[in-house]
Order: C-alpha cells, then sequence, then structure tokens
C-alpha cells in the first residue's frame, strides 16, 4: 500500500503542477493577488507530495519489496543498506525522480524564503517552476515511471551495477543535482524578468545567491564525479573530455559566466540583458546535459537504460523549453531597460573579459561534444574527438583567464587603475614565477610549459593572497589593525578570495598530475620487487575474501622506500555474484598531496599477474582545489549581500571612454 | 479499501490546500516597485553598518550613498501599479475555484488507474521470506541467503544444484554442482549432473570437462544410466561410432528390456551401425522415452526443447547462418524429432542451394545423421540414404 500511496502522490503532484503553472500566470496578469498565491501554496504541497513518493520508493528499496519493478531490476537483497539508498537514483527512473525531487525543493525554496520578491516576480518564477516540474513529471510517469509492478514478484532482485555500488553513488549524483537543478531557478527568474519586461535590484539581488549555491554544489558534484571515475574505474585518469563529463562540465562554465555577471548585475545593475541570457544558457545547458545521458545517445556507466521513447520525450523538452526560452528572449529583451556604464579597465571590464573567455570555452567544449554525435547522424562516420582537441582549444584559451583572475578583484568599480592594479601585483607574480620554479625543481624534470603551468597556478594563490593583503591593508598599518580589517571584511570578498585561491590550487594539480605523472605497466608474480614514482612495490600474492554480495581476489603490496617499508596496500579484483560481472578496485596510497596508485590487470599464464602503477605527484590539489572552491561559495552565500559597488575616488572620471554596458 | 480511503483523503487535503489562497478575498497587491524600493533600504542599512565597522572609507560610503539615493529615487519615481483588491467572488475566481476542484481528483483517478496498480499489496522480502507457501522461486531464494551465509554447506549447495538446472540457471547450476562437489565429494549423481549442465549449456556437445565428469561417474557409480548413455553419446560425437555402440550395446544388456529408455539407446545403437537385438514391436518412441522416465528429465527435454525452438525462430528471422541451421537439424535428430529435422534441412537447402559449399555441408549432414536429402534440392544428385529403424 506504501508504495501505491507514492504512486498516486506523484500523480497528484502532476496535477498540483498543472494548477501551478496556469493560475498563477493568470492572476499576474488579472492582478488577483489571491491567484498568485496559489504559486506559494502549490509549490509547497508539489514538494511534499513528490517527497512523499520518493520516500515510498525509497521505502521499497531499504525493504527489498520486488513486487516494484524498478528494484527488482537495480537491487540485491543482500546488498549493504547504504546501496540500497543510493541505489534509489543509481538507475534511470530513479535519478529522474531525484532530480524531480530537487527540483520541486528548489521551488519550495522559492516559495518559503521569497518574501522580499515582489509578488508578481514571485508568482511568474514559481509557475515557470511548475512548467518544468510539469514536464519532467509526465516524462517519469509515461516514459519512465519506478512504480510500475511485478505480480507475482520475483524472489531475488537483479543487483545494482557494481560499479555503481559505491559510496560516490551516495554523493556524486545529489550534488551533481543540486548545481543542475539549482540553475533552473535562475532559469525561471530570467524568464520570469522577460515576461514581465523588466528587470529591477529586487532581481539582481534574488539571483546572484542561487546561482551562487548552484555554482557551488555543481563544483562539488564535478569534483566528487572526477574522484569517484579515477579511483573506481582503475584507468588511473581523473578527467578523460568524455561527453558525459563534458555534459557537466559545461553548466558549470556558462554557471562561473552567470555568477561573474550576476556579480556585475548586483553592484552595478549593469549587463542585464547578457545576465538574463547567460541564465537561459546554463539552464540549456544542464537540460542538454540531462538529454545526452539520459536518452542513450551517449553509452557510458551513466546510461542506465536505453528506450529511443525517452530519448524523443526529453528531446521535445528541451526544444520546447530552450526554444521557447529563446524565443521569448528574442522578442522580449529589448523591452529591458540596460543597465549602467563603466570604463574597459575596471571591475565591470575584467568581469567582461571573464565571461567572454568562459562562454568561447564553453561552445569550444560544446562543439567537441556534439560534433562527433552531429557527423555520425548525418554520415555515419564514427569520429572521436579527445584530449588533444580540448587541450589545445580549452586549454588555450584558459590560459589568458587563469592570468587574468588575480587583476579582477584588485580593479575598482566603474573604473579601475590597472597599473596600479599591476604594481600592486608585481611583486606577487614574482613570488609565483619563482614558486612555480621552485616545485619544478623538486618535482626534477619535466617541460617547460609545465613551469610555466604551475606559476599561473602559484599565481591565482598568490593572486587571491595578494587581494586580502591589500584590503587588509598590510605593511601600512600595524598588523593588529590589519587583521581585524581582514576580520571585518564582506564575507563575498572573502568568497571570492578563497575561491580564486582554490582555483590555482586545481591548475597546480592538473599541472603536475598530467606533466610528472609516471605509469608502470608490469607483469608480476609472487614476491618480484618494482620500482614506480621513488618508491620499491614488492607483490605478496593474492588472498580470497567474500563481501556481501561479491568475491573477491586481493594482491597484497608492500611499499618500500629506502629499505624501509613506508606502508602497504591491497588491490583486488572483484566479482558481483549476481550479475556475473568483475570489476577492479584499485589500490591508492596517498603520501602528502601525491598518491601512489596500484591497480590489477589481466592474469598471464604461468602465475604472474599485469600490474599498473602510477605516480600522481599533488593530484589531490585537483579535489583539494575544488573543495576549497566550494567552500569559498559557501561563505559568499553565508554574506548578506546588500552592497552596492561604490567606485573609487581616487581615479579621474573619464567619461570619454565609457562605454555603455550592453 | 482502506487505500481508496487514503488517497481520497490526500486528495481532498491538495485540493483543500489550493483552495485556501482562492477563499479569501485577497488583500491589495503592494505596488510593483516596493521590493525595490525594500531592497535599497536594505542596502543604505547595510552601507551605515560597513560604515560604523570600519570597512570602508568615509568617501567611498559617501559615494555608495550617492549611487543608491540615485537608484532609490529612480525606482520611487516609477508609476507603481498595485493589484486590485478582488473579491472572492469575481467570475475569474469561481473558474479558478472549480478548476482547482476538480483537476486533483480527475487527473489523479484517471491517470492513477491506468497506471496504478491498486490492488498489489505491499511485499517486502524480509516478509515474503518467512511465508514462502509454494513459490518455489522463495524457497530457492531462501536456500540461496542461507548458502551466502554458510558458503560450506554442500548439502544445500546439492540440493539447489537440480532446481538451478530445471530453472535453466545453467551457470548457477554448475557452480552449485562444483561446490557440492568440493564439498561432500563426488558422486555418481553429482558428476552426471554436473556433465549434464555442460551438455546443455553447450548446445548438446559433450565437451571434455563433461566428458571426464560422466567418466568419473561410471568409475564410482558402474550402474549408472544416465552417465554411461553420455559418454557414449560423447564417443559418438568424437566419430568412434564402434565404441559407442559397444557403451550403448553395453547399457542395453544390463538394462531389463523394458526400462523406459531402450529406445532411445536403441536408436543410438542402430545410428551408429548396429542391430538391435531385440527390436521391441511398437517400442516407445524418443518422445515416450522421456515422459517415461522420471520428471527431471522430462523438464530436461522440455528444456533442450525451448533452446532449440528459439534458433528455429532466430533461423526464421535471420535465415544466412549456415552454423544454425547445422546446428538446428542436428538437435532435431537429437530430440528424435525426424520430421522436424527433415523440415529444417529442407528449408536450410532452400537459402543455402545444395551446389554451393554449403549446400555440400548440409547434405554431408544429412547422410551423416540419416535423413533424406532427396527432392530438397537436387534430386538425384544424393542416393537416398535408408532409415534403419
Amino acid at each position: 500500500m506504501i508504495v501505491e500511496i507514492g504512486h498516486f502522490a506523484l500523480v497528484l503532484a502532476l496535477a498540483t503542477a498543472i494548477i501551478v503553472s496556469i493560475l498563477p500566470v493568470v492572476g499576474v496578469h488579472r492582478r488577483d493577488a489571491g491567484m498568485m498565491a496559489v504559486a506559494t501554496t502549490g509549490s509547497l504541497v508539489m514538494f511534499g507530495l513528490v517527497a512523499l513518493s520518493f520516500a515510498a520508493l525509497t521505502w521499497a528499496y531499504v525493504v527489498s519489496d520486488f513486487s516494484v519493478k524498478n528494484v527488482w531490476e537495480n537491487s540485491h537483497s543482500l546488498m549493504p543498506l547504504i546501496y540500497k539508498y543510493s541505489g534509489v537514483w543509481g538507475n534511470h527512473e530513479g535519478s529522474m525522480m531525484l532530480w524531480l525531487l530537487i527540483l520541486v525543493f528548489f521551488s519550495a525554496l522559492v516559495a518559503i524564503f521569497g518574501r522580499n520578491i515582489p509578488e508578481t516576480l514571485k508568482a511568474n518564477v514559481l509557475a515557470v517552476q511548475a512548467w518544468i516540474s510539469l514536464a519532467f513529471l509526465l516524462f517519469i510517469l509515461l516514459t519512465s515511471n519506478p512504480f510500475i509492478r511485478l505480480d507475482p514478484a520475483p524472489a531475488e532482485g537483479q543487483d545494482l551495477n557494481p560499479i555503481l555500488q559505491d559510496f560516490g553513488l551516495a554523493i556524486h549524483p545529489p550534488l551533481l543535482y543540486l548545481g543542475y537543478v539549482g540553475f533552473s531557478v535562475c532559469f525561471s527568474f530570467a524568464v520570469a524578468a522577460l515576461m514581465e519586461g523588466r528587470i529591477d535590484a529586487a532581481w539582481a539581488r534574488w539571483v546572484r545567491p542561487w546561482t551562487l549555491a548552484a555554482w557551488t554544489f555543481l563544483t562539488a558534484g564535478i569534483a566528487m564525479g572526477s574522484y569517484w571515475a579515477y579511483y573506481e574505474l582503475g584507468w588511473g585518469g581523473w578527467w578523460f573530455w568524455d561527453p558525459v563529463e563534458n555534459a557537466s562540465f559545461m553548466p558549470w562554465l556558462a554557471g562561473t559566466a552567470l555568477l561573474h555577471s550576476a556579480l556585475v548585475m548586483e553592484k552595478r545593475e549593469a549587463l542585464k540583458i547578457w545576465t538574463v541570457l547567460l541564465a537561459i544558457m546554463t539552464f540549456s545547458l544542464s537540460m542538454l546535459g540531462t538529454f545526452l545521458v539520459r536518452s542513450g545517445v551517449l553509452t557510458s556507466v551513466h546510461a542506465f537504460a536505453t528506450d529511443p521513447s525517452r530519448g524523443i520525450f526529453i528531446l521535445c523538452i528541451l526544444a520546447i523549453f530552450i526554444g521557447g526560452a529563446f524565443m521569448l528572449f528574442a522578442w522580449r529583451a529589448p523591452t529591458l531597460k540596460a543597465g549602467g556604464l563603466f570604463a574597459p579597465i575596471s571591475r565591470e571590464g575584467s568581469l567582461v573579459l571573464n565571461n567572454l573567455i568562459l562562454t568561447v570555452s564553453t561552445a569550444t567544449v560544446l562543439t567537441g561534444t556534439l560534433y562527433p554525435l552531429v557527423l555520425e547522424t548525418l554520415t555515419g562516420e564514427k569520429i572521436s574527438v579527445g584530449a588533444p582537441f580540448f587541450n589545445m582549444t580549452f586549454g588555450l584559451l584558459m590560459l589568458p583567464l587563469l592570468i587574468a583572475v588575480p587583476f579582477g578583484p584588485m580593479l575598482a568599480w566603474k573604473r579601475g587603475d590597472l597599473y596600479g592594479a599591476m604594481q600592486r601585483l608585481w611583486v606577487f607574480a614574482g613570488l609565483a614565477l619563482l614558486a612555480g620554479l621552485l616545485l619544478w625543481y623538486v618535482q626534477n624534470g619535466g617541460p617547460i610549459l609545465a613551469i610555466f603551468g604551475l606559476a599561473i597556478g602559484c599565481w591565482g594563490m598568490l593572486g587571491a593572497v595578494a587581494d586580502l593583503w591589500y584590503r587588509g591593508n598590510f605593511g601600512k598599518l600595524p598588523v593588529m589593525t590589519s587583521l581585524r580589517r581582514l576580520k571585518g571584511l564582506p564575507r563575498s570578498a572573502w568568497g571570492t578570495a578563497i575561491a580564486h585561491f582554490g582555483l590555482g590550487v586545481t591548475v597546480i594539480g592538473i599541472v603536475a598530475a598530467s606533466a610528472f605523472n609516471t605509469e608502470h605497466v608490469v607483469e608480476m608474480k609472487q614476491g618480484q620487487t618494482t620500482d614506480a614514482g621513488g618508491y620499491a612495490l614488492t607483490f605478496d600474492g593474492f588472498r580470497e575474501a567474500v563481501g556481501p554480495n561479491y568475491t573477491e581476489e586481493r594482491g597484497h603490496f608492500t611499499v618500500r622506500s629506502g629499505g624501509a617499508v613506508v606502508a602497504d596496500v591491497w588491490s583486488s579484483k572483484r566479482l558481483y555474484t549476481a550479475r556475473r560481472m568483475p570489476t577492479t578496485e584499485a589500490g591508492i596510497l596517498t603520501f602528502g598531496l601525491s598518491q601512489l596508485y596500484v591497480s590489477l590487470g589481466d592474469p598471464m599464464d604461468g602465475g604472474g599477474i599485469v600490474v599498473r602503477i602510477w605516480w600522481k605527484p599533488l593530484i589531490l590539489c585537483i579535489w583539494g582545489g575544488c573543495l576549497i572552491m566550494m567552500v569559498g561559495g559557501f561563505v559568499s552565500l553565508s554574506d548578506r549581500r546588500l552592497r552596492v559597488g561604490a567606485p573609487s575616488r581616487k581615479a579621474k572620471p573619464v567619461k570619454a571612454v565609457m562605454e555603455p554596458a550592453e | 479499501m482502506i487505500l481508496w480511503i487514503l488517497l481520497a483523503l490526500m486528495t481532498a487535503i491538495v485540493a483543500a490546500a489550493l483552495l485556501y489562497p482562492l477563499s479569501r478575498r485577497s488583500e491589495a497587491l503592494a505596488p510593483d516597485n516596493a521590493g525595490e524600493i525594500e531592497v535599497y533600504r536594505d542596502q543604505m542599512k547595510e552601507l551605515d553598518r560597513d560604515r560604523a565597522g570600519g570597512l570602508i572609507s568615509a568617501e567611498e560610503a559617501e559615494y555608495a550613498r550617492a549611487e543608491i539615493g540615485r537608484r532609490l529615487l529612480a525606482a520611487a519615481g516609477k508609476q507603481g501599479a498595485g493589484a486590485d483588491g478582488i473579491s472572492k467572488t469575481s467570475a475569474l475566481r469561481k473558474l479558478a475555484i472549480g478548476m482547482v476542484t476538480v483537476v486533483p481528483p480527475a487527473i489523479g483517478l484517471c491517470l492513477y488507474i491506468t497506471l496504478g496498480s491498486p490492488g498489489l499489496p505491499d511485499q517486502p522480502l524480509e516478509a515474503r521470506l518467512e511465508n514462502p507457501g509454494n513459490d518455489m522461486n522463495l524457497l530457492v531464494a531462501k536456500a540461496e541467503r542461507h548458502l551466502a551465509q554458510n558458503p560450506n554447506d554442500g548439502s544445500g549447495w546439492d540440493i539447489l544444484a537440480p532446481i538451478y538446472f530445471r530453472t535453466a540457471r545453467l551457470g548457477d547450476a554448475e557452480l552449485a554442482y562444483r561446490n557440492a562437489i568440493r564439498l561432500i565429494g563426488p558422486n555418481g549423481a553429482r558428476l552426471s549432473g554436473l556433465g549434464e549442465t555442460l551438455v546443455v549449456a553447450n548446445d548438446g556437445i559433450v565437451t571434455e570437462d563433461a566428458r571426464s565428469a560422466f567418466e568419473e561417474a561410471v568409475r564410482l557409480e558402474p550402474g549408472n544410466v544416465r552417465a554411461r548413455f553420455y559418454v557414449g553419446v560423447a564417443q559418438e560425437q568424437g566419430g568412434k561410432a564402434a565404441e559407442a555402440k559397444a557403451t550403448f550395446e553395453e547399457i542395453a544388456k544390463a538394462s531389463p528390456p523394458d526400462a523406459p529408455w531402450m529406445g532411445l539407446i536403441n536408436e543410438h545403437i542402430a545410428k551408429n551401425g548396429g542391430t538391435v537385438a531385440a527390436p521391441s514391436l511398437g517400442g516407445p518412441s524418443a518422445d515416450d522415452v522421456a515422459a517415461a522416465q522420471d520428471m527431471s528429465q522430462g523438464d530436461r527435454q522440455e528444456m533442450i526443447r525451448g533452446m532449440v525452438d528459439s534458433l528455429a525462430s532466430k533461423l526464421e528471422a535471420d535465415p544466412n547462418n549456415i552454423e544454425g541451421w547445422l546446428r538446428l537439424v542436428r538437435s532435431y535428430m537429437v530430440l528424435g524429432d525426424r520430421d522436424k529435422a527433415q523440415a529444417a534441412l529442407k528449408t536450410g537447402l532452400e537459402h543455402f542451394p545444395a551446389e554451393g559449399n554449403e549446400g555440400r555441408q548440409l547434405i554431408a549432414l544429412a547422410q551423416e545423421i540419416g535423413l533424406s536429402a532427396a527432392g530438397a534440392a537436387n534430386p538425384g544428385a544424393t542416393p537416398k540414404m535408408g532409415v534403419t529403424q
């Protein structure tokens, strides 16, 4: 009965979505506050219903109710409890339920915390959210219903895909979806603004925190996914420019641009139309990502099940929402009032540069992702666009951006002083170069580009420190006064510095792990020793072990440095009994920020086994940097953000070079 | 019934919640620019706080204050249109109320009746395992859980193995037989069961593995007719007709003349060039033999037949597969279905004419197993083979 109640709750949510899609819009049109208020109540009701439905599905997973087809297909009674919970979204139907749950959760948040939003804007925003919910509810109920029952019920489930039986599944999808779907709120705000034909300070005040929250979660989700792929798939890589990865990376790039343009909007009331366009683009890319991953166009771990009818359905959703939003934009954008003026060299100017580079690089990634698909559809020719393309194009585009990052926060609003910023930064530039060279020296080798890359990473980190240094006015004021000034800095300034610092850390990780990474592929027999990454690994042999729903052969390695044992590591090959599917579990040893990665290959004749050993210097910086960026996001989010960007008095007004913002 | 009451209750709560804002006379809306003005006021307050905290200089604060002031003035200057108070009885309101009252029950009921299964109760596995009833799958699942915790319970594996075999879970059956043999030792039944699993898994071919299992079974239990029969089949498939004939004749000698398997044995003796010692008049056909044997044998035949049928339908869809035709013809003969074998041969020859290389393979097979290839494609090209039975 619980399952059926969950099913009915989902159907009722659909009915509610229909009402919330229509009544508030009519209410705004007729200026009827009662009908507008239906948006608030309705969004809360929808959240309640979807949450009830999701809870019913989760319950079916936890108690292994195999009369539910979705549970039977993706669960097994012997699975550890945590995977029964996370397994709910470890399949197509369940992941769409999670997407929907987060969507209505965000709607409910807007409904509860949106007291400051003008009633009409709020009603429109919630109505647009309801349109999206309606589309996904229909998609779930008609093509991917998780509540389909089986009678008679099978006695045992078919188990969850073993690759997904990992703690990562509990974290990665929810974080990623919080990011993806979070941008839906920005999208709804943008569409609502276009419908009303006006954007005011309240709009800007509300869009930026949503962007920031979504961006923060998306950063965490992507980093988590990358780390998961790194340790679970056993290839030793952390980013493959795989279309599925790109699908999540594109909204991130566009979202990063949105984050910065929303900043200009909030503080200076400029770049309004551009921000609206970016908000639409970002969520469109999120939906495109969902389409690519869910329709089965791409085959990967994420394409749980392929079904052409689903693909066509999502394609229709995509066409209606993206096409509709862009048409609305083309029609209504001219009615929006353009914002303030600023000089090319100013905080706004640097943010425009940031936006320019980020959107161009998004377009690059989009091209590299879609071109092979389009080509295959049109000519049947299969090509793969891989790392070389992206490194050449995306890498080159990122270079000027990374160099420019520390300048941005140093420039004043409206009109800035590049020379002054450079003067302040040159010491740190020198320090960064020095630190980069030092790191190279420590690693003892590596091409010149790597040194340059490391220097850019350090540049990013030190630039952030410099930002705080000058804001605290260290060196001019007594240290204690400076510290007090730092403490009093707005949290958003802290957030900026922390996030930019994190970006530098990530760059260092990427450069070091790519340039100084060593790989050894050897055939080892019991007792043999191999040198890798400055350590000597001895293969001590295999031991059989039995897990709750798998059997495994665990290989044990002793790691020595200079003759002394420093660590030992297990690396294993598992066989999941229900699906008869083998997986490899890599053994990973962490030394400081670097890692030694041991993965087992195929057994050879004569008792040996292929062992791959990677030495990954500073690789933890990649994800550590992302975590720091995430912290920066949260710190900034905790700010009251009620400031305007005051232009500096010192610079002379240079009216002649003022340009319109849009 | 309780379910329906609960569903009705849910619908009512949802409709009531949505009706609530519509049921009140709405207050006049704040003007459009109210939110904007509010934000600017907040910004002013924040500015004062920042100034008090020493975060910004007096000049900066002044500039910012001027900036906010300009915006505030601009916002306040705009004509803010408030909403009219609309009575709850306006026509539009009535329409809205009607929609909220009708949509949830109508959509909810229609869609749920189409998609849902209101009659099905929840079936958590634990509760089902406690009362498995006659559900074979549940009993198996229960045994599996027991074995997952006690993987060294050999007799458990021994009980499960033939059940797996009957339900066509061949991989599990092989594993179970091997575990049982490893844990409680080999015997004739286990070894021949393992062998038979391997044979079925390999489309009726007695592989090296299977043959050694059968031979071991015969060594342990010389009276195991099933194992001896398959040893004979192995010899037959290996082209050792004489040895095969000897094996089958031995079985015939050791069996009572009215044993249910005698028909099958005699068939094989004949196939390997021997004469049947005492042809019983109107001897049982292969089907009868299968039916007469113990139940598991019957199921086994049923299963093989199912596999052959699926091969046949595959070939119907894609006839361009000579290996498939060869296997199908041979399988029908193994099943004792001469007519179907003949028909399959004929269809096969239609797709692969007898003149061609593949066609010749089919005809060679026909001669080998004693089918008539005549009339199929090239009458007269091959002599009719007599059917020795």
